[in-house]
């Protein structure tokens, strides 16, 4: 990422340091996001506890980058390139969490599926996983690669799991009128599929930051830098 | 400026707002120039201190030139209003326009040039035999005027318009070594706004001073630029980032890449321009 030493070198190693931890943060999200569904998709209430449980230590890494983050602005008044990627991981830290404020969601949302006898209907909300996953994973590598092209990417996918969401919560309010038994089952998965349907824009917001850090580009809201 | 924007009960919250208006969208325009430099070479004896530098200045804007030590950043300063001549063996090739007019024409006398450019340097240079009051209009005597009345307007004008009228008023007859350093260097502005030039060139201004004399003169700066055009040369990054509106960087004797300080400082160009200013030089 970075092309040349810093003269200082404590420099270098705040910036490494904050990023790596930007990294761990995905990480965690990630697979706080896949314990979550995976607990939802195999009735594992275990997994569903163990994503509610990551989620502190992405709470304590959020407000670390934050407190680095600042540090770095403060001590170092860093500029072009090196300020971009700092603003960028801050950014990055405040949706990671938020991503994984949903996965904790999901995981109380699946444990609450689970005490009941399974639903079909939960292969409903396997594509959006699949592709707010997809997303997730594209948008963090954009950061990490700094790859814009991939990064610029991500965001018209967005449109794709939104109506993946549309679809699925049409089948899940038809299900509710045929089955109203399964009444609390079904609004259950309708909150699921909004929370990977947020999933997918803090992807988003990841992928523009990315494009940002690495192009100096601001590509959120077109129509309004089409006309500034 | 605010619009208040007449509202009905049935508008939401958003739209009740007072909204600041809008400049209606346009191409920016072309800034008015007061310096247009072309291809300006100059050598100290056999040295090449600076390079085919071609630089357009704007007018009532504040251009900084920045780069390492030796770049040749306080020559091309000098050229602007020929005190690079004051070195002995000194040759210069190029042109630079004042107004469209050029510098170095042979009619032209580097006298009057100094006068319509004045210069403030690192360290402040009050007179050390004068007192605050004679430091101030000590180029207009010299340039002859004798008025007195017309004197004291010039010199009150000119200290208030450097901030620093209410800190000395009571002090003019002192000596104007007495005055702290700051003080010293706003003393210099005023010396050198007395004589109503039309640019103000600076050399490392506030390298010499404490955080709160630097944040007077970088406020003055700012006020300045209402009437001047100002070109300064800085080592100090966030000093060029706060006060610039132009950003010039020169590595050995060459401008590498000019243009508006936010785009310098967030997106430069040039990669010898990102790793200077970012601190990966060399």
């Amino acid at each position: 990422m970075v092309a040349n030493r810093h003269i200082l070198g404590t420099f270098d190693e705040s910036l490494s340091a904050l990023r790596n931890n930007v990294l761990m943060m995905a990480g965690l999200t990630e697979r706080s996001l896949e314990r979550a569904m995976k607990g939802l998709l195999d009735r594992d209430d275990d997994l569903c506890a163990n994503a509610i449980a990551d989620d502190e230590e992405i709470d304590q890494l959020e407000m670390q980058i934050d407190k680095d983050g600042v540090a770095i602005l403060l001590r170092f008044q860093p500029v072009a390139s090196d300020l971009r990627r700092v603003v960028a991981a801050m950014k990055l830290s405040s949706n990671l969490e938020r991503m994984a404020d949903q996965a904790t969601t999901i995981a109380r949302r699946a444990r609450k599926l689970n005490q009941h006898p399974p639903l079909a209907e939960v292969e409903l909300i396997r594509p959006l996983y699949e592709q707010a996953m997809s997303m997730f994973k594209d948008s963090v590598d954009a950061f990490v690669r700094e790859d814009v092209d991939l990064g610029r990417a991500v965001v018209p996918r967005d449109e794709i799991l939104d109506e993946l969401n549309h679809s699925a919560s049409r089948k899940l309010i038809e299900r509710m009128a045929q089955d109203p038994e399964q009444l609390r089952g079904y609004l259950n998965l309708i909150f699921i599929g909004r929370c990977l349907e947020r999933v997918g824009d803090h992807a988003t917001n990841i992928a523009e930051e990315a494009v940002y850090a690495a192009a100096a580009q601001d590509i959120r809201h077109p129509s309004l830098t089409a006309t500034t | 400026m605010v619009n208040v924007i007449m509202t009905t009960p049935e508008q939401s919250v958003t739209e009740r707002i007072e909204r600041p208006a809008q400049p209606p969208v346009s191409a920016e325009p072309a800034p008015k120039l007061t310096f247009e430099a072309k291809n300006v070479s100059i050598w100290y004896g056999e040295k090449r201190a600076i390079e085919n530098v071609s630089l357009d200045i704007a007018s009532n804007a504040v251009t900084a030139i920045i780069g390492p030590s030796g770049c040749g950043k306080s020559t091309f300063l000098r050229a602007l209003n020929r005190m690079h001549e004051l070195v002995p063996k000194t040759r210069m090739d190029g042109t630079v326009l004042l107004h469209g007019e050029d510098l170095y024409s042979k009619t032209v006398d580097p006298a009057i040039v100094r006068r319509r450019v004045g210069m403030i340097f690192q360290k402040s240079n009050p007179f050390p035999t004068m007192t605050i009051g004679e430091n101030v209009v000590v180029g207009l005597r010299l340039n002859g005027v004798r008025n007195q009345k017309f004197l004291n307007e010039r010199l009150e004008k000119s200290l208030r318009m450097a901030a620093l009228w209410d800190e000395v008023k009571d002090d003019l007859h002192k000596p104007g070594t007495s005055l702290s350093g700051g003080q010293q260097q706003r003393l210099c502005i005023a010396r050198s706004l007395a004589v109503e030039p039309e640019v103000i060139l600076m050399d490392e201004p506030c390298s010499a001073l404490d955080p709160i004399a630097t944040a007077k003169i970088e406020e003055l700066i700012h006020e300045l630029k209402a009437k001047y055009t100002i070109v300064t040369v800085t080592h100090n990054m966030q000093q060029a980032g706060r006060i610039s509106d132009y950003t010039a960087f020169m590595y050995l004797g060459r401008l590498i890449e000019f243009g508006p300080t936010t785009k310098i400082f967030t997106n430069p160009t040039e990669k010898q321009t990102e790793d200077y200013i970012t601190g990966r030089f060399g």
